[in-house]
């Protein structure tokens, strides 16, 4: 079933959650519990928000390794219902899913760009002019209103202006692409890109300064387009995946996990890289270590790994070695960063991905 | 007849935000005032738009242009029927919530509870000075049980440095309590208007209850009130609720005949339910000062109080101070006991009417 990833669900039990990709089984919906309350289940080792009159936990999956995993295991007893369980995925793969009918409200953030651009710029605080002139910047790019959204803090309505960012979701790759070339040359008084300053204030953060080399991972940021600042306020662009341009439907698939794996290709094709979950087509593999197979494919759950390597270029990788096999179609290997259990074991520390040359 | 605690907020299946304004409440409704219409339901023209969860939603505003507001709550009558309430005890009507249109209470006692247990390192700037202000509150005497939050505060839509912190105080001794407290309170923090500041506000604000007044008027009465301040530098509203218990009236045990605008001057014999909404005014030694139709009033029968729906309106005298009102007369027949007059300010139908223009109780002694 397709339902638009970075849309939001708020849950009857009062969870808010993020929906965690593009495609899902048919009656959940594959989500990353984003603020939890903290009436059934609690760590101090995560954030607390006051959010809609409740005190939750901001689930950080790049919290401290221990306390995380006793809090996964804790959720798990407290809200069973929303912990799958995938039987076409071997291994203990962690997934959480809101079925259909624990959904209290669904927020699309389609809708809530329409209703925010249908307003009388005057009734709009700072924060909401900028989304307001930004998204009117981004549609000279040749994409209708309709391929946008917004999400997060501001379509929920809890942003805080000067601190929060502003969050785009651009729906369909072809549009996404199409709107990064569009950013490479676009010129407006209130648009700047990252310096070199922040983003190494962002290399510093999670694992990536244990991936990269500081220069190499500069290099990659700095051609980035969908991240930068307007008006002073971070902008992040998300893509999400149309249902026509699904490269693999729910069920379609069996993974078996054959141990973690680390490997080297050269990128034939990142348009998938766009999405999460998202993928680089590679070719010639190289097992560096793990068993010795040929992959043809670097799959993420994670949007660290968007967009980050381009045709022709060489990526080592390491994460969770899977042998896929469509109903219909050859078997083949991929290697799969990010999946939630990864987070509360060892994996952390070893998955990665990064352009090499 | 059923209690409710006044403002309190309330979500409808329509998609409406709605404060409660009233304690008390006609059976299988719940009197309210819209406070945000989605804007593809009723287009609002003359009232503000907000953003909000995922919604251009209309603010709704009783202080709107008047033409713009009666032709609002026109499309409002004929479009959701079901939210007025035409009420045969009153001859008049409310906004109402059927209670099997609501969606979501925001129980604002709740929420200032779970606030509470946030660690400050993981508040903002903003939630740190509600829960500062909170502590000072109870330096009172008055528990944090009895205190609830409101509006975006507890929503979580807030914006610091713009957003108020409003604050419920559940219980009408508590109310006194607190107000009291704070006529001698000391906090770095927390600042009142001086009689400077309130001239300006006096001036940069005339609305139809002020003009009433003049400045230096406007200034005695406000200078002494304690429900509104500034807590770090952001206003703060103190509204204080009733029990269960504790309600002045019971929906039902009485019946009011509308009789017309009148002025009337009386002594207060009693403020103590001058700071709920409604609330009222006990008085005696009423004198009609301006009223077309004084043939039609039973000269045996006393005016006994003043009663307010208008929040300006609240703790505007104490007892033993003389007050003039001017709002709708109504000859109130209780189920037990005697009838009597009353002046009413501040009935939703005041508000497109000329009674908006009339309409406001001031303190002779503050003249």
């Amino acid at each position: 079933m397709h339902f638009y990833e970075s849309s939001i669900i708020t849950t009857k039990d009062g969870l808010h959650c993020q929906v965690y990709a593009n495609e899902h089984p048919t009656h959940s919906i594959l989500v990353k519990p984003k603020y939890i309350p903290t009436d059934k289940v609690e760590s101090s080792a995560l954030q607390y928000r006051f959010i809609g009159g409740k005190k939750m936990n901001r689930l950080d999956m790049w919290a401290e390794k221990n306390a995380l995993k006793i809090y996964v295991e804790q959720f798990k007893k407290a809200y069973p219902h929303y912990v799958m369980q995938s039987n076409m995925h071997s291994g203990s793969r962690l997934f959480f899913s809101v079925p259909i009918e624990h959904i209290e409200r669904v927020y699309f953030p389609r809708t809530g760009l329409k209703e925010l651009m249908s307003m009388p710029v005057d009734a709009l605080d700072v924060h909401l002019r900028n989304v307001h002139e930004f998204v009117m910047l981004l549609t000279k790019s040749g994409l209708r209103m309709k391929d946008f959204g917004v999400t997060y803090s501001t379509l929920m309505g809890h942003y805080m202006s000067n601190i929060s960012d502003i969050n785009i979701v651009v729906y369909g790759k072809e549009n996404f692409w199409k709107l990064m070339e569009f950013l490479e040359n676009a010129e407006h008084s209130m648009l700047r890109w990252k310096t070199r300053e922040e983003w190494l204030e962002f290399y510093g953060r999670r694992n990536r300064h244990k991936i990269w080399d500081k220069e190499k991972f500069l290099k990659i940021m700095e051609r980035k387009r969908s991240e930068g600042f307007f008006g002073n306020t971070l902008f992040v662009i998300f893509a999400a995946e149309k249902e026509e341009e699904r490269t693999c439907q729910w069920g379609s698939e069996r993974y078996s996990d054959e141990g973690i794996a680390k490997v080297t290709g050269i990128v034939s094709d990142e348009f998938n890289s766009a999405v999460r979950p998202g993928f680089y087509t590679i070719e010639k593999s190289v097992v560096l270590s793990g068993k010795n197979v040929p992959v043809s494919q670097v799959f993420f759950h994670s949007r660290d790994y968007c967009m980050l390597a381009r045709r022709g270029e060489k990526i080592e990788a390491c994460g969770t070695l899977e042998r896929v096999e469509p109903k219909q179609g050859e078997p083949y290997y991929r290697i799969v960063i990010g999946y939630l259990d990864s987070y509360i074991t060892e994996r952390r520390e070893q998955e990665q991905m990064k352009v090499i040359s | 007849m059923a209690h409710f605690y006044e403002s309190t907020l309330v979500d409808t299946v329509d998609g409406f935000q709605c404060k409660t304004y009233a304690n008390e409440h006609p059976e299988g409704y719940v009197i309210v005032k819209p406070k945000y219409i989605p804007a593809d339901a009723i287009k609002g023209d003359g009232l503000k738009y907000r953003f909000l969860f995922e919604k251009c939603l209309v603010r709704f505003n009783l202080f709107a242009r008047k033409a713009e507001l009666q032709k609002y709550v026109d499309q409002f009558r004929k479009k959701f029927p079901d939210y007025i309430y035409d009420s045969p005890m009153h001859k008049n009507w409310f906004f109402v919530v059927p209670k099997n249109k609501i969606k979501t209470v925001h129980d604002g006692r709740n929420g200032l509870r779970e606030l509470l247990k946030v660690p400050l390192r993981d508040c903002d700037l903003y939630l740190v000075l509600v829960q500062e202000l909170v502590g000072l509150l109870m330096k009172s005497g008055v528990s944090s049980e009895n205190l609830g939050i409101m509006h975006s505060t507890l929503l979580g839509n807030y914006t610091y440095g713009k957003s108020d912190i409003d604050i419920i105080i559940y219980g009408k001794d508590n109310g006194w309590k607190i107000l009291d407290y704070l006529k001698t309170a000391h906090h770095e923090k927390l600042k009142w208007k001086t009689a400077e500041e309130w001239a300006i506000y006096y001036k940069e604000h005339q609305t139809s209850e002020s003009r009433h007044f003049t400045e230096q008027e406007y200034v005695n009465h406000m200078i002494r009130k304690r429900y509104e301040g500034t807590f770090g530098g952001t206003v703060f509203t103190l509204f204080t609720v009733e029990e269960p218990h504790e309600t002045w009236f019971k929906w039902g045990e009485e019946t009011y005949e509308p009789m017309g605008v009148a002025t009337v001057k009386a002594r207060v014999t009693n403020h103590d339910n001058s700071h709920v909404r409604p609330g009222f005014y006990e008085v005696s030694d009423a004198e009609l000062l301006d009223y077309d139709e004084r043939s039609a009033l039973d000269k045996t029968i006393p005016i006994k109080r003043f009663v307010t729906y208008s929040i300006p309106f609240v703790q505007q005298a104490i007892t033993g101070e003389h007050i003039k009102a001017c709002g709708l007369l109504e000859r109130v027949t209780p189920k037990n006991g005697k009838p009597y007059y009353r002046i009413v300010v501040g009935y939703f139908d005041a508000y497109i009417s000329d009674r908006r223009e009339k309409e406001y109780i001031k303190a002779l002694e503050l003249g």
